[in-house]
């Protein structure tokens, strides 16, 4: 038989089935309701029993402990002369009952649970199973209590941090329209407008890194003071001539240059170098072409301080253009050669340490400008005062021009090539000058350079100097950051005058600080129309720099 | 005709296809990564989150977040592609990924402060450096569970695993050795010293007292058969011959390496020496220094793409460019000022390199075909790193 339900009786059925099934839950909530109140009564139970030895003995007047294990809340219990004891009203919760007898847990048992209105009967009975198992369950509370100590003791050195958000201030391009509404992104009419804008930063940062960030911080905005003081002792053994005066003399010279170094713009900074120097060079009494030592060309008044230095760079074009312009050397930006350059740690000599040709001896005003596309090569021009004592600039202007360029030539390591330009025209006439540097690796322990430069008299001839040498570092050294090397250098100059010098050294590095170094040089002077002179030099320099 | 099982087979259907769709909607939904080559991953250390870049367009995909002040700081794609992980640091836990749904399925945790991390060739052990707890976390990613925590390392930066799986070498940033595991116990084996210390190490204690830096990765050449671990408080590059785990040779390079990074023909490692700002490039056939070459400030890593090498100057916001064939200079690119570069990784076509740039909270890909660049922003806050599965390129710090 067919049977066809009614959809009129189908909906009645649905709502049926719909509210009758939601009128019990409905009707249930009072019920719900009402042991809810009653939990919120103090219904509380109990614990009670006897404590009896292994004979079967009450154990009397000994205490029964029970501790809620979630709370740690203690309850004790004292048992009578039968050895019966009873909590008679504990909140419900678990409890660890414990009975300590002669100092030493007898009975434990964790977890018993009291429950509302019900009192618990637990007999206990106090022998050597009973306390076997007190002391593991007390041995393994303790193994916990550790575990729980040593996540402690994790936890908090994890969590040591600062974890308040913070904020920072970040450039941001915006677009403001005709109304000056500004929009993150470009809407018509609206132009595009560099801003600043405060931002959070989320980060947990340990209280170490938070220092660390504050010093930094703080050091960026600070002048940067720095020191390079120099002691260098020489002594003079007369190898040719005939000089009396001049023979098994000792030198020392003492410089000290204080730097200042503040930044002060973007890609800008300002520095200035004072110097003092104070002793007797060999180049008081010796009267050789070059510079036996070359901080000399430093010294211009004894003890006194001197402003060598004071300048601003900025770098402009991507930083690809670099402007130096104040009190300058112009010549400590052109012919840098890496093996040859500096007598602070490498060669004493003075003309190992500069190409003679760039003849200039003064420090001045002036400007430096470098060109570095960081693609190996290197344009750099430059003008600078050359006499103080000149009233104007046009009337003393020294001009250097250099090209260089920095590959690695034939499988070899990098080397450096260098072509220079110079004029001055302090004299009467423009002095020119050309001159070539080159640095080149061998390997990466042993590097070769060499110079030369001429410079034209204006019809009265030409001057020439050149020198060569090699240099090691990362090998036949004490230690790892020692260098050494072995230069010559000879000038011939149209008056006739000649001179080669030939120098050593080994320079070791005692810490990232000091540095001391061995020198020997041998100068052999032969001046025009004079009696040849030679002399032999060792010396020793001890150079702080920090 | 109508019949009285017609209702119940209609219903039947019915209901059959509803299913199908549905399940083709969930099946459809759930799935945010079909490939898990096509991405880019990006961890945000501000936002707590790993973010998905397609790589062919460029847009974001998701990102997963994984907590507050997690503070995440590498991330790596499993071998077989199923699983993203990374270190929270300051949570101290480990977080996988499920790739294809991009859901977070599980939190494990690990030692103080996880950072860098590794997984071993089989995808089945990931070992989660720990550096301030000075241990590694095991991972079993079968049971994505840590089933141990090595201890006895000094600071433990990376992980290097041979191809074969056998052997684990952690660099240890707090210490001048690298230190082997054994991967079929999970052991530290052998501790390989690098370098002894200068004679005049005494003479300095401000040097070798105040500060260590020590090893921060131990590279593998192109076979496995050797590695390469700058020292940079020594300023040298141990050789290490894997089959007995002994120094074959040591090479200096410039000052304060920060690590080496391989070419991806092998033939070159690349140290970014912070203490003198240059690149020591080793020939990797000769183990010597084939050049020595200036370069920039707080270098943080090297990419190579399309036969040159992209050096990461962190503060001053270019990345230095570098000729692998002849060895020199080709310029270098500006990313921007007063911005902090982080990390990149490079495509597996060798093509294209994804530079994370934190101050912007963007990412900007360079192409090596003509060095022009292509800003991605807004993926998250403080972009710290990026991956790409397979590719050679694949570091953090």
């Amino acid at each position: 038989m067919k049977c066809r339900m009614d959809p009129l009786a189908i909906a009645a059925a649905v709502v049926t089935v719909v509210f009758g099934a939601a009128g019990p839950l409905a009707a249930q909530q009072p019920a719900t309701q009402a042991p809810m109140n009653m939990a919120n009564m103090d219904h509380r139970g109990g614990i009670r029993g006897t404590v009896r030895g292994a004979n079967n003995d009450p154990v009397v007047d000994t205490a029964v402990t029970a501790v809620d294990v979630n709370t740690g809340a203690r309850f004790e219990a004292m048992t009578d002369a039968q050895g019966a004891y009873a909590f008679p009203a504990l909140p419900v919760a678990s409890y660890n009952v414990t009975v300590v007898s002669a100092g030493l847990t007898a009975f434990r048992r964790q977890g018993v649970a009291v429950t509302a209105d019900q009192s618990l009967q637990l007999d206990i009975t106090l022998d050597a199973a009973s306390a076997a198992q007190a002391a593991d369950a007390e041995r393994q509370e303790l193994l916990q209590q550790v575990a729980d100590l040593k996540q402690r003791v994790t936890d908090l050195e994890a969590n040591t941090v600062l974890s308040e958000p913070e904020t920072r201030v970040r450039r941001v391009e915006v677009f403001v329209d005709e109304n000056g509404q500004e929009h993150d992104e470009q809407v018509p009419g609206s132009k595009r407008v560099v801003t600043y804008q405060r931002e959070r930063v989320y980060r947990r940062q340990t209280i170490s890194e938070k220092v660390e960030e504050a010093l930094a911080a703080a050091e960026e905005h600070s002048v940067k003071i720095g020191v390079d003081a120099a002691i260098s002792t020489q002594f003079a053994k007369r190898t040719e001539g005939s000089d009396p005066l001049i023979d098994d003399h000792a030198y020392a010279l003492a410089s000290a240059d204080l730097f200042f170094t503040a930044g002060i713009a973007q890609n800008t900074i300002f520095f200035a170098d004072i110097v003092a120097l104070s002793g007797s060079p060999p180049d008081a009494e010796i009267q050789s072409l070059t510079l036996l030592n070359g901080y000399t060309a430093r010294l211009e008044r004894q003890n006194e301080l001197n402003l060598r230095e004071v300048w601003l760079r900025t770098e402009l074009f991507g930083q690809r253009l670099a402007l130096t312009t104040g009190r300058l050397d112009l010549t400590n930006y052109f012919d840098k050669n890496a093996l040859a350059n500096d007598e602070s740690t490498q060669y004493l000599s003075d003309a190992l340490v500069n190409n003679q040709m760039l003849g200039l001896g003064s420090n001045g005003t002036g400007v430096a400008a470098e060109y570095d596309p960081k693609n190996g090569f290197r344009l750099k021009f430059g003008l600078q005062q050359s006499n103080d004592e000149a009233t104007n600039l046009s009337e003393s202007l020294f001009t250097l021009s250099e090209v260089g360029y920095t590959f690695t030539p034939f499988a070899l390591p990098e080397g450096t090539y260098r072509l220079w330009f110079r004029t001055d025209n302090t004299s009467d006439s423009i002095r020119k000058g050309t001159g070539l540097s080159i640095d080149q690796k061998l390997t990466n322990a042993v590097g070769v350079f060499a110079r030369y430069g001429t410079q034209d008299l204006e019809g009265d001839g030409r001057d020439h100097f050149w020198s060569t040498g090699v240099g090691f570092q990362h090998g036949v050294i004490f230690n790892p950051q020692d260098t050494w090397g072995i230069g010559y250098a000879q000038m011939e100059l149209e008056s006739g005058d000649r001179e080669k010098l030939v120098e050593g050294y080994y320079n070791l590095l005692l810490t990232e600080r000091l540095r001391l170094s061995f020198h020997l040089s041998h100068v052999l002077d032969s001046p025009a129309g004079g009696d040849k002179f030679g002399y032999l030099l060792p010396g020793v320099r001890l150079q702080a720099a920090f | 005709m109508f019949s009285r099982e017609r209702p119940l087979v209609i219903g039947v259907l019915i209901a059959a296809a509803g299913a199908m769709l549905a399940g083709r909607t969930i099946g459809a939904q759930g799935v945010k990564i079909a490939d898990p080559t096509s991405v880019v991953m990006i961890v945000n250390r501000d936002s707590n989150d790993i973010a998905f870049m397609d790589i062919k367009t460029n847009k974001m995909i998701g990102n997963v977040f994984l907590g507050n002040n997690v503070n995440p700081h590498m991330v790596m794609m499993s071998p077989d592609g199923r699983y993203v992980v990374t270190g929270g640091t300051r949570a101290n836990k480990a977080y996988i990924i499920d790739t294809r749904t991009l859901q977070l399925i599980k939190t494990i945790p690990t030692d103080i402060a996880p950072e860098h991390l590794a997984f071993s060739p089989d995808s089945r052990w990931y070992y989660q450096g720990n550096p301030d707890g000075d241990s590694i976390s095991v991972i079993d990613m079968q049971s994505l569970s840590k089933i141990k925590t090595i201890p006895g390392f000094v600071e433990p930066l990376n992980v290097t695993f041979l191809p074969d799986g056998s052997k684990a070498y952690i660099g240890n940033y707090g210490a001048h050795w690298v230190g082997v595991v054994d991967v079929r116990r999970h052991e530290l084996l052998k501790k390989i010293q690098i370098g002894s210390m200068p004679a005049v190490a005494k003479l300095d204690p401000q040097k070798y007292l105040g500060e260590i830096k020590g090893i921060n990765i131990a590279a593998p050449s192109l076979d496995g058969r050797y590695l390469y671990a700058a020292d940079s408080d020594l300023a040298i590059v141990g050789v290490i011959d894997t089959r007995e785990d002994k120094v074959i040779k040591t090479i200096r390079v410039g000052r304060d390496p920060w690590r080496i990074y391989m070419s991806h023909d092998g033939k070159y490692g690349i140290t970014a020496n912070n203490g003198d700002e240059t690149i020591s490039i080793i020939d990797t056939g000769s183990n010597s220094v084939a050049a020595t070459l200036e370069a920039g400030p707080a270098m943080t890593g090297v990419n190579f793409a399309g036969g040159k090498a992209y050096v990461i100057s962190s503060t001053s916001g270019f990345v230095y460019v570098y000729d692998m064939s002849s060895l020199k200079p080709a310029g270098r690119i500006r990313i921007g000022t007063n911005i902090q570069l982080e990390t990149a990784t490079t495509d597996t076509q060798d093509r294209k390199i994804y530079l994370a740039e934190s101050t912007n909270h963007e990412i900007v890909i360079i192409d090596s075909k003509n060095n022009s660049i292509e800003r991605v922003r807004n993926v998250g806050l403080f972009p710290w790193g990026t991956h790409i599965m397979d590719s050679k390129d694949n570091y953090c710090h």
